[in-house]
């Protein structure tokens, strides 16, 4: 079958997005989130003061490396959703039918998707300027 | 949308603006008379002894100039989005592609906010990490108790008698206990160390430094540097119970040399009283039982519920910053403390006579 039947099939069944989709992203955030700030914390609660934050510096960048790979492969499938979604402007979204809803949800995931990059980013900012456990 | 739905929200902009031309000039002016309300107040409290942006230590400083460069951009932003508004509002309806309109939305709604939120975090960051490394010599302990301050100054890099060298004499002070109010060596980085008693409080002097929790069964540090020689004001930033806005302190900046002689002297234990009265004042607070719960070094160390009054009259304040320290408020605070800080842990006197209460104040006076 080719990408194009495929995709007519697809928008025609109404599948593409689900609930599972928008949860996707914030939760990678919350894990890397997570992640990180255990690694801090643990490590701060065994050694003293002074000790160097160096291992929750790789711990933490990984952490994000991975959390913006899986982010990303999120982007990528929603991106074929709204793209099929659009080629033909001819959507309304005045009816209930299942091909808007997921076009909506495609979209608030996607917009999630971006808030979710910058909180990982964000959240992975203050190793690069805080170097001990003080 | 159709036309109808056009036609009805003009209609209700046009009622709207007839109504704002009738009220305009009484609202304009009021609302100019709140700007220069809000105005005098704000200015007003810049120089206020506990103001944050009294700018009387680097810390605060920091933190004053990271809120004007913030109040500026806010303003800037608010601006910009409120001149959109009217301008969306007053032009007519000019054609913008949905293209642009999307770029616009993306633009000043995402991009924009996240470059300069970034960019925000970034410099907060760097101060905190500039602040937590500084190094302290001398180190101030703090303890939250209900409703009062257990301030303990202690020089943990100088060794006091293990050197022989320095001697009696020097300046190597190993431990000095005090209460409720705190000095500063003007310049030099001083490293809290803080604790609580019992329940969580928050040690602040917004003019020298920023905030930290006090915690309960843990030890929370904040490294301050006061810079200008003053008297600043200190509170308790976390409510804490009954009395909590009656937990302050006052802070007292002062020249290095100044502050060494200061310290020397609260090292050293009270001065014997002399005069008859102050005589007559230190038995009545030892046969009174004061001591069971007060200490006055060199004349009874007992116990340590409450502050230690070895210097109390060498404070501005009595009883945590509520009262000026004079001879009335001592009497009054000895026969009622609750009269003047409700829910106080310190037992009223009220049975004592007036003069045995008038004596044991004059004798805590003369403890400089
Ligand atoms: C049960 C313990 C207790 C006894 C006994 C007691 N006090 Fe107190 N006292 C306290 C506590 C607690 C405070 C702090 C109260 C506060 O500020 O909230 C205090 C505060 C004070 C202060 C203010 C200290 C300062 O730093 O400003 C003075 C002065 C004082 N007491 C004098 C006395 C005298 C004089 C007596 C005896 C007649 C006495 N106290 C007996 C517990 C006690
Ligand atoms: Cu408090």
């Amino acid at each position: 079958m080719s990408t194009g039947a495929k995709e007519e099939l697809r928008r025609t069944s109404g599948s593409g997005t689900d609930l599972w989709n928008v949860v996707q992203p914030p939760t990678i955030w919350a894990v890397h989130f997570l992640i990180s700030y255990l690694a801090a914390a643990i490590l701060c609660a065994r050694a003293d003061r002074t000790a160097p934050l160096d291992p929750v510096f790789w711990t933490v960048m990984t952490a994000t490396a991975v959390a913006l790979m899986l982010i990303a492969l999120v982007v990528l499938r929603l991106w074929r959703v709204e793209k099929f979604s659009t080629v033909d402007e001819d959507l309304e979204f005045e009816r209930n039918t299942p091909e808007e809803r997921h076009r909506f949800l495609a979209h608030v995931s996607l917009m999630l998707s971006v808030l979710s990059a910058v909180g990982v980013l964000y959240v992975a900012m203050p190793v690069l300027l805080i170097d001990t456990c003080r | 949308m159709g036309r109808r739905g056009r036609f009805d929200q003009r209609g209700e902009i046009a009622i709207i603006s007839t109504r704002q031309a009738h009220f305009a000039p009484r609202l304009s002016r009021f609302l100019a008379l709140c700007c220069l309300a809000l105005g005098c107040l704000a200015l007003a409290a810049c120089d206020a002894p506990q103001s944050a942006l009294a700018g009387a230590g680097r810390e605060s400083a920091e933190v004053a100039s990271f809120f004007w460069v913030m109040l500026a951009a806010a303003a800037l932003v608010w601006l910009a989005v409120m001149g959109v508004a009217v301008l969306g509002v007053f032009r007519p309806p000019a054609r913008v592609t949905e293209r642009a309109a999307r770029w616009l939305i993306v633009g000043g709604g995402v991009v924009f906010p996240t470059i300069v939120l970034a960019g925000l975090l970034y410099w907060g960051l760097g101060l905190l990490a500039e602040r937590n490394t500084a190094e302290a010599d001398l180190r101030i302990t703090v303890q939250g108790e209900r409703w009062w301050w257990r301030v303990t100054y202690e020089r943990p890099r100088v060794p006091a008698d293990d050197d022989p060298q320095r001697g009696r004499a020097s300046s190597a002070i190993a431990r000095v206990v005090s209460a409720n109010e705190i000095r500063l060596p003007a310049g030099e980085p001083v490293e809290f160390v803080l604790h609580a008693q019992n329940v969580i409080h928050s040690f602040w002097i917004p003019s020298v430094a920023g905030k930290m929790d006090m915690i309960p069964g843990r030890e929370t540090r904040l490294v301050a540097t006061a810079t200008r020689p003053g008297v600043y004001g200190g509170v308790c930033a976390e409510f804490c119970g009954t009395a909590h806005a009656l937990m302050r302190f006052a802070v007292v900046v002062e020249p290095k040399e100044a502050f060494e002689t200061w310290l020397r002297a609260q090292a050293a234990p009270a001065r014997k009283p002399l005069a008859s009265a102050g005589a007559r004042g230190a038995d009545l607070f030892v046969s009174s039982g004061c001591g069971a719960c007060h200490r006055v070094r060199g004349l009874i160390e007992a116990g340590e519920v409450g502050p230690d009054l070895t210097h109390l009259a060498s404070r501005r304040t009595l009883a945590a910053g509520i009262a000026p320290m004079t001879g009335e408020a001592l009497v009054r605070w000895i026969r009622s403390p609750q009269s003047m800080k409700p829910g106080a842990l310190m037992p009223a006197y009220a049975m004592l006579p007036p003069d045995e209460i008038d004596a044991i104040a004059g004798f805590l006076l003369g403890l400089e």
